[in-house]
């Protein structure tokens, strides 16, 4: 890997700076209280992080894809909650209408996304259809210049508050399953479009993720992205840029419990000495290290093949299944050298090790990157 | 009309380690610029945007601060341009060399209105340099500046004294080092990070530098001896009491009731 350009050292100063300013002190608070910290959102705006990837003429920041993911893995860092947050409005939802949308669908939605003023959502998984995406049973029927929805979604990241969703509907049950799919831009407000309560759950729970219900939801036309039957392309190409943004995310939830176990370890006394003279505790620590820089690098790379234009998909999933199971591991040894303490609510390293397990399975598990990265090995 | 802010390119010191012997470490410390210093640019920007003022950075050390990394640090803070005086003679300089060097670069540009600063560095903390550099310019120097305004021929000028705040009007241009706390410091914005590399910058001559003096040795200090006080809270009024006796006896408590 290149080293950073300066502005990706900025980008990451600075967002460093205002997470530990804005983000950290909530964390845990929202984490109680199973609540999106909705009161972050204009500050991210401000600093626009909401619009990295957006090109400055529709009033985004016009970044790199490695500066949006550093941006990522520093807000994870201190809260993994906003960071999916930021991920998911930025990757799932703004980056389809950016790649696939119409000149006039961009200038109608990327300028309210980018600045904050509206947030999106992705929906694509359904009781039925998670990681076997074809099997999408939400239909969308053309009558007349209108496309009518029915079916439902869940664990909608975002769900609760966004208000443009790209979904992913069937429009056709002829042919294999996956080429009758189609995406859509859907406005919150539309009649029969409701959303439901969200699943309280095991980690990242300040992220909004309720199940959504169209019944005979009636959009117009334009509200197609890209043709009829490209939303099973749209959608993988969007989860592309989308797991090295969780890889992002698992790298900053790692780096926050190492940083939380270093402070830990030169703190902590026991048998007359702190416990970061203990050479199980350095041998932790140094693995930690080893393991996130591992996952940092492979990360850094599929930001930077999509950068450079290239194909980034297999090193996307590489990434995500690395740097999920590597924050998994890093988590639990964080917990490991706090004892007792990690176990705890009073320390962040219990969050962090919650919160950590999402990032193997959401976006594509570890099995579906399993398949990708093989399927292209024996291709 | 110009508004100039100086700042410095300083090592973090939270990010500097201790040894076991009471030696500081700052050789894996970023470097950024200085905590108070961003205060006074926020103070600048403001004024600017106020007054249609151009606020311009000034810095000078050694061939660090002239990086891309560092002039891009500060210029993404709201800084329209900037100059810089970068040799390695200035790496090590002290308050007086530093303020030398401020001055000449200052004495050089046309249409001053106010010189802004700092409290203090982050990494020293001496408060010096705004003195010193107001005395070799011949330009008044007020502390603890909470607000600035801009008149025809003057500025208008709160600072923080004790109990309370007073305001003065005095003649520019002048050198005013803003409290710590006279405004909000904020992340720079990411489209602030992308515009300063089209920022311009402007590298001036160092003049000799004025040594400091000569550091021969440094000595540890010692802190107040332990007098293994313990104080029981049975009592708390009475605990209370023997507290603020304690304090008193210190010294850290004067005045008021005895």
């Amino acid at each position: 890997m290149a080293p950073l350009t300066d502005e990706q050292r900025l980008v990451r100063d600075s967002v460093r700076e205002f997470a530990d300013a804005e983000v950290a002190p909530l964390a845990a608070q929202i984490d109680i209280e199973h609540r999106p910290p909705l009161e972050t959102v204009p500050k991210l705006a401000e600093l626009g992080l909401l619009g990295m990837i957006v090109p400055a003429e529709y009033g985004g920041s016009g970044t790199d894809t490695l500066s949006y993911i550093i941006a990522i893995e520093e807000l994870a860092r201190a809260c993994a909650t906003t960071a999916v947050m930021v991920e998911a409005h930025t990757s799932l939802a703004t980056w389809p209408i950016l790649a696939f949308g119409t000149a006039q669908q961009r200038d109608r939605w990327l300028p309210a996304l980018a600045t904050g003023e509206k947030l999106g959502a992705f929906a694509l998984t359904e009781p039925g259809a998670g990681t076997d995406a074809g099997a999408v049973a939400t239909t969308a029927v053309r009558e007349g210049e209108e496309y009518v929805l029915n079916g439902q979604k869940v664990f909608i990241t975002g769900g609760g508050y966004a208000e443009v969703f790209i979904v992913i509907a069937r429009t056709s049950h002829e042919g294999a399953p996956h080429k009758g799919l189609s995406a859509f831009i859907v406005e919150r407000d539309t009649p029969g479009f409701t959303v439901g309560e969200g699943e309280r759950k095991l980690g990242i729970r300040a992220s909004s993720t309720p199940p959504l219900m169209f019944s005979d939801v009636r959009i117009p036309a334009g509200a197609l992205l890209g043709n009829e039957g490209d939303g099973f392309k749209i959608a993988m190409a969007t989860l592309d840029g989308g797991r090295t943004g969780i890889a992002a995310q698992a790298v900053g939830i790692a780096q926050g419990a190492l940083e939380a176990s270093i402070a830990y370890a030169k703190q902590r006394v026991q048998f007359g000495k702190p416990i970061g003279a203990q050479q199980a505790i350095q041998w932790m620590l140094a693995d930690m290290s080893t393991d996130i820089e591992a996952g940092r690098q492979l990360t850094y790379l599929a930001a930077g093949l999509e950068d450079s234009g290239e194909p980034f998909g297999e090193a996307a999933a590489r990434a995500k299944l690395f740097c999920g199971q590597m924050a998994s591991r890093v988590t639990g040894m964080a917990i490991q050298i706090h004892g007792g303490n990690g176990y705890t609510e009073a320390y962040p390293v219990e969050r962090a090790y919650r919160d950590a397990k999402i990032t193997e399975i959401y976006e594509g598990t570890n099995e579906v990157q399993r398949m990708i990265i093989a399927k292209s090995l024996l291709r | 009309m110009k508004i100039v802010v100086a700042y410095k390119w300083a090592a973090d010191p939270q990010e500097a380690t201790v040894a076991a012997d009471g030696q500081v470490d700052f050789s894996r410390a970023k470097s950024a610029v200085s905590d108070y210093d961003a205060v006074a640019i926020t103070v600048a920007r403001h004024l600017g945007d106020t007054h249609g003022a151009d606020v311009v950075g000034l810095t000078v050390g050694g061939p660090e601060v002239a990086t891309g990394l560092a002039t891009k640090a500060a210029l993404s803070r709201g800084l329209d341009a900037l100059m810089v005086v970068a040799d390695p003679a200035l790496t090590a300089a002290g308050s007086t060399g530093t303020a030398q060097a401020l001055a000449t670069a200052l004495a050089g540009v046309d249409d001053i209105a106010v010189l802004i600063t700092g409290d203090s560095s982050v990494d020293v903390g001496a408060k010096l340099v705004p003195a010193v550099v107001g005395g070799l310019l011949g330009w008044p120097v007020l502390t603890e500046v909470t607000a600035v305004a801009i008149e025809p021929g003057a500025l208008v000028v709160e600072r923080a004294v004790s109990g309370g705040t007073e305001q003065l009007r005095i003649d520019g241009p002048a050198v005013l080092a803003v409290a710590t706390d006279a405004a909000t410091v904020k992340a720079p914005g990411m489209k602030d990070v992308l515009a300063a590399a089209k920022k311009p910058v402007q590298q001036l001559p160092a003049d000799p530098v004025v040594a400091d003096g000569t550091l021969r040795s440094t000595a540890r200090l010692s802190g107040p001896a332990r007098r293994g006080i313990q104080i029981s809270t049975d009592d708390p009024a009475a605990a209370a009491a023997e507290l603020v006796s304690a304090l008193r006896a210190d010294g850290v408590l004067i005045g008021g009731q005895q």
